[in-house]
């Protein structure tokens, strides 16, 4: 099951007889709890504070009348000549008053993260996207793909060969990832709510996640992609979980440079060798080693020590249904074993053989009654 | 598939949510499935064909007839190959199509427990693919219906 490498894939589409073998950074645990608690509090950290005016509801010189007016003692406008004078002001139940307990820009919007918790949901985030199954699940059109993890030769961005959207698009297209382009065009939808009126217009999918290596693959490609709806990129020296696990899913479809995927050991070490460039960083190793539970329960290891399964295949069944003897004849034999040959001689259905008496004849009975 | 995944480890994930997995309130909340790999269109681990190793699907083939679906166990990280179909056209008969799906499948490595599934479902499209039959025209009751009609 263990597949050591991954072939790399030409600018032309095809299997290049490249390959690399694959960092150790995928095989790091995958644990969504961690991804979703990371991610959350990545989100909370991105947000803008924001808040009402200070002065929103206040901007009035309004006092109370105080008793013996027979109206409410809130704060009222003063003056006269508009209809707003004698309006009531101020309080949050009023129209034109402030709201109740006014937003503040010093609202706690941020949260502390363990850095070494942020690393592992990052390695856990990589290790899903490898696996075919869970990128289906979050949804990425990945049936035309050739192989999971993709990754292209750094040959076809050597010398800013993709500096065009153009040519990025028909990258993607030769590489199978054209589908998953498509579908974040067909999904693009106006959003919900009031988020249309504050610069969160639409929604749409996400398609994959363009990972190179600055140092050899260059930024022009940043450029050439920037314009592709749900096309992302990232700098493989400075990956981010909120890019590898949108909404905290696991299993974002990750496009990788040759260079970039063999910078991958570099960048997170193993579960051995600290990283070279996180300080004090070890992958988190897996606590089972074989995930798969069938063949943890079929390998000879377990079937030697289990004890037989106690009395085979006359196991006593406990709740099932009363089988009438009389009608069935399976449950008759067990009974009763000589209805077999009951049944076979078909004793049941035969003649009683009797045979009338002979006449004994005439001297008999004259002898009988002989005195 | 590295070595670290395995297909009990996927559905822990991916049992909660899924592209495939369709969630409704109705009925105490029914979880339903739209991958073409579940047999039965539910999302239940048994079920699920993004999960298994060796998944079958029965679809509807084009112009009359079944395909039968199977994932590669040995392609898992082959997207482009990992599927491979065959389609048993609309003129054979059905009981010949049944017996080729349990042939590939349930008798060759795959999940013998899918085989009542699988014959089922291919049943179900054969069935489906047939002309629905019109109605009878009623028959008239009653002397003075038929007297009616007659005159």
């Amino acid at each position: 099951m263990s597949r050591p490498t991954v072939t790399v894939i030409s600018a032309s589409g095809e299997a290049s007889k490249d390959t690399l073998s694959i960092p150790n950074v995928f095989k790091s645990p995958i644990r969504p709890d961690i991804v979703q608690f990371v991610h959350t509090g990545m989100n909370k950290n991105r947000r803008q504070p924001y808040a009402v005016s200070e002065k929103a509801g206040h901007q009035t010189s309004a006092e109370s009348w105080g008793t013996g007016r027979a109206v409410a003692r809130i704060p009222r406008v003063s003056g006269g000549g508009t209809h707003r004078a004698g309006q009531a002001a101020f309080g949050n139940q009023c129209r034109s008053g402030r709201m109740f307990a006014p937003t503040k820009v010093w609202r706690k919007w941020h949260q502390k993260l363990n850095l070494n918790q942020k690393r592992f949901a990052t390695a856990s985030a990589l290790a899903a996207s490898s696996s075919a199954a869970l990128l289906l699940a979050r949804g990425h059109n990945i049936a035309t793909v050739p192989e999971v993890p993709l990754v292209i030769s750094s040959t076809a961005f050597a010398d800013a060969a993709i500096a065009k959207t153009s040519a990025a698009i028909a990258l993607l297209r030769t590489v199978g990832a054209g589908a998953d382009l498509d579908k974040v065009k067909t999904s693009r939808k106006l959003r919900a709510g009031k988020g249309k009126l504050r610069g969160r217009r639409y929604t749409q999918r996400r398609g994959p996640l363009i990972v190179y290596n600055p140092e050899e693959d260059g930024t022009e490609l940043v450029l050439a992609f920037r314009n592709v709806s749900g096309v992302e990129t990232s700098s493989v020296y400075s990956l981010n979980l909120l890019q590898l696990a949108p909404g905290g899913h696991l299993g974002r479809f990750i496009i990788w440079t040759s260079s970039a995927f063999a910078a991958l050991d570099k960048i997170y070490g193993s579960t051995t060798e600290a990283s070279a460039l996180k300080k004090d960083f070890l992958l988190p190793s897996a606590i089972m080693k074989n995930p798969d539970l069938n063949k943890i329960i079929n390998s000879s290891e377990i079937q030697t020590v289990l004890r037989p399964v106690r009395g085979g295949a006359i196991t006593k069944r406990t709740v099932v249904q009363k089988k009438n003897p009389l009608k069935n004849f399976q449950v008759q034999l067990r009974l009763n074993p000589y209805a077999a040959a009951f049944a076979k001689e078909k004793l049941g259905s035969k003649a009683i053989k009797s045979e009338k008496a002979k006449p004994t004849g005439e001297a008999f009975s004259t002898q009988l009654h002989e005195n | 598939m590295a070595s670290n995944i395995s297909a009990d480890l996927i559905w822990e994930v991916t049992h909660n949510y899924s592209s495939s997995l369709v969630k409704r309130k109705q009925s105490g909340g029914v979880q339903f499935s739209r991958h073409p790999l579940n047999l039965r269109n539910q999302y239940t681990r048994k079920y699920e064909g993004a999960v298994a190793d060796k998944a079958i699907g029965v679809q509807a083939g084009d112009n009359g007839g079944v395909t039968l679906l199977t994932k590669k166990d040995n392609k898992a990280h082959a997207p482009s190959s990992h599927i491979q179909s065959s389609t048993f056209g609309s003129g054979r008969s059905s009981r010949k199509t049944y017996s080729a799906i349990v042939n590939s499948t349930a008798k060759h490595g795959y999940r013998p427990d899918l085989r009542k599934d699988a014959v089922a479902r291919a049943s179900a499209i054969r069935k489906s693919q047939k002309p629905v039959k019109e109605d009878k025209p009623a028959k008239l009751r009653g002397a003075k219906a038929r007297a009616a009609e007659a005159s």
